[in-house]
């Protein structure tokens, strides 16, 4: 209902803008008008361009790299026996340490330019990306496979074209998660060590007490976020429809 | 790939239960089954059809024992022999339309796209749903799916299909429906069948022959017969009716000694 969503929102801005002055130090947290007119004059001078660019180029490299390697680690654990006698404990015991906890050992092993990043969202995309694909490959009815044997499909066919679409409702649960982890992950590296990126504008904007920057890096974090996981399901709706049929939750 | 009969001979089957100990399943079943048959299995629940089935698809192996075409051993699955499931949601590939499923086999066996198009055509309407080749699996009744798996094993060209109670999670009108229609099928098509049900109306209906099987752990053939009826077969007609309640009793008996048990 369009009528209860702008109220929700109306309602938002106004607690911002009554709580700023009142409860909060104006100077710390300063109105929303306040907010709107610096991020247009950083949006005017392409400030935000850079560094939500420079966000966004990491996680592209980072999130491709990372779904690849989880989609082929969670095949190789849910079909190889040797590989997940290998790879199942210490993804059961890594899973646990999140990605902010990685940052500092990325850095030192990585160094601060861009590889400890990469390593970052790497590490953050990957996780889900193993686990889901896992389960996807593993969930295969095993009635669909026999199906397929007896219509002549060999390892490979089976493979192809009947474990890996069944599992692919899964795999794309997935990667929907780790996109947003990959953000999570980046940002949180940039605010410990970079020179660019929405995360440095965050922490840079407390360092030099620029409130009206730190507001709208955030904001800004939150239309990335919402684009782009719009973009994600619109491509999955286009490419994947067909695969989505067999589970009716992707909305 | 010229056969004259599929032979069971001394199967005996194993399992292994998750708590270690050992599920004695079947114990020397001996079966022939002549090209071209209806043949029919029926049982009390549990006592091993399904995993009969299963050793003559090639899924798993024997025990003891083993099918074989002619004196050639089962060993695994084959394009010779297609299975058709109850389980009708998960056989069908869900992201393949009608027709796409169809193909499925001919496009296994390397046929180039007008042929497979070819057959997927003559059985969607051989099952007379020549009209309904692009829709998907979900937009199917469970009788159109249960329809289409049979489209798509046919397409295959098998010798012989396996059906494990195909029809039973059906309402009893598409049921009664597709009994009729699968019968003609058969006939048409001249395909050895090997079938379970529990429903002995369906089986005499259909079949050729008929075994019962006795009541599971060790389970084995109980009785086969040869079904000569009159046709149209009507459960009205004397014989029908005659050869009804005698399997009842024989799967009653079996019923009984497992409760007994
Ligand atoms: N993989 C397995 N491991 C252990 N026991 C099994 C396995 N598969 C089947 N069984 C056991 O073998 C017996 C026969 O099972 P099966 O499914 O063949 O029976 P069925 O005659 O087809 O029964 P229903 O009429 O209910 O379908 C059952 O007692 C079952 O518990
Ligand atoms: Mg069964």
């Amino acid at each position: 209902m369009v009528f209860w969503r702008t109220l929700s929102v109306a309602g938002a801005l106004s607690l911002w803008w009554l709580s700023s002055g009142t409860l909060f130090n104006p100077i710390l947290v300063p109105a929303p008008h306040k907010v709107a007119v610096h991020l247009w004059e950083m949006t005017a001078d392409g400030e935000i361009l850079f560094h939500a660019w420079a966000s966004l180029r990491r996680v592209i490299v980072g999130y491709a790299l990372g779904s690849v390697l989880g989609i082929l680690t969670g095949v190789a654990v849910a079909r190889i026996r040797i590989a997940e006698d290998m790879l199942e404990p210490p993804l059961q015991f890594v899973r646990n340490i999140t990605p902010v906890a990685i940052i500092p050992l990325a850095v030192n092993a990585f160094g601060l330019e861009e590889p400890s990043k990469y390593f970052v969202i790497i590490y953050s995309t990957i996780i889900p990306v193993v686990f889901n694909t896992a389960a996807g490959v593993a969930s295969t009815p095993q009635i669909r496979v026999r199906a397929a044997m007896c219509l002549g499909a060999g390892r490979w066919d089976i493979f192809v074209r009947v474990v890996l679409p069944s599992a692919w409702p899964f795999i794309l649960t997935g990667l929907r998660v780790a996109l947003g982890f990959a953000f999570m992950g980046v940002v949180a590296a940039e605010m410990i060590a970079a020179e660019s990126g929405v995360g440095y504008l965050i922490m840079q904007s407390r360092n030099m007490l620029l409130p009206e920057q730190m507001f709208s890096g955030l904001f800004l974090l939150g239309l990335i976020g919402l684009v782009t996981d719009r973009a994600f399901q619109f491509t999955i709706g286009r490419l994947m429809r067909r695969y989505m049929l067999q589970t009716a939750a992707f909305d | 790939m010229s056969w004259r009969v599929l032979r069971l001979e001394g199967v005996g089957k194993d399992f292994t239960r998750a708590d270690g100990g050992v599920a004695e399943v079947l114990r020397d079943v001996t079966l022939t089954v002549e090209r071209g048959a209806f043949f029919t299995l029926l049982g009390p629940s549990g006592c091993g059809k399904s995993t009969l089935l299963n050793i003559v698809a090639g899924f798993e192996g024997a025990t003891t024992g083993g099918a074989s075409l002619d004196d050639r051993p089962v060993a695994g699955p084959g394009t010779d022999r297609t299975v058709i499931f109850q389980d009708v949601s998960n056989a069908l590939f869900p992201w393949m339309n009608a027709r796409e499923n169809v193909e499925f086999g001919p496009k296994m066996a390397r046929l180039g796209a007008v042929e497979r198009n070819e057959r997927a055509e003559k059985y969607l309407r051989l099952v007379g749903l020549d009209a309904d080749g692009g829709k998907f699996p979900f937009e199917l009744s469970g009788g159109m799916k249960q329809r289409i798996q049979i489209a798509r094993a046919l397409a295959n060209d098998p010798d012989i299909l396996l059906m494990d109670e195909p029809f039973a999670a059906l309402d009893a009108i598409t049921k009664k429906h597709l009994q009729v229609e699968f019968r003609k099928i058969w006939s048409e098509t001249g395909k050895t069948i090997f079938y379970i049900t529990h429903d002995i109306f369906e089986a005499l209906l259909l079949s050729t022959h008929l075994a019962v099987m006795t009541a599971g752990p060790k389970a084995g053939i109980k009785e086969v017969f040869q079904l000569d009826l009159e046709e149209p077969r009507s459960p009205s007609n004397p014989d029908f009716a005659a050869m009804y309640s005698r399997v009842e009793t024989l799967i009653d008996e079996e019923v009984q000694r497992m409760r007994a048990r």
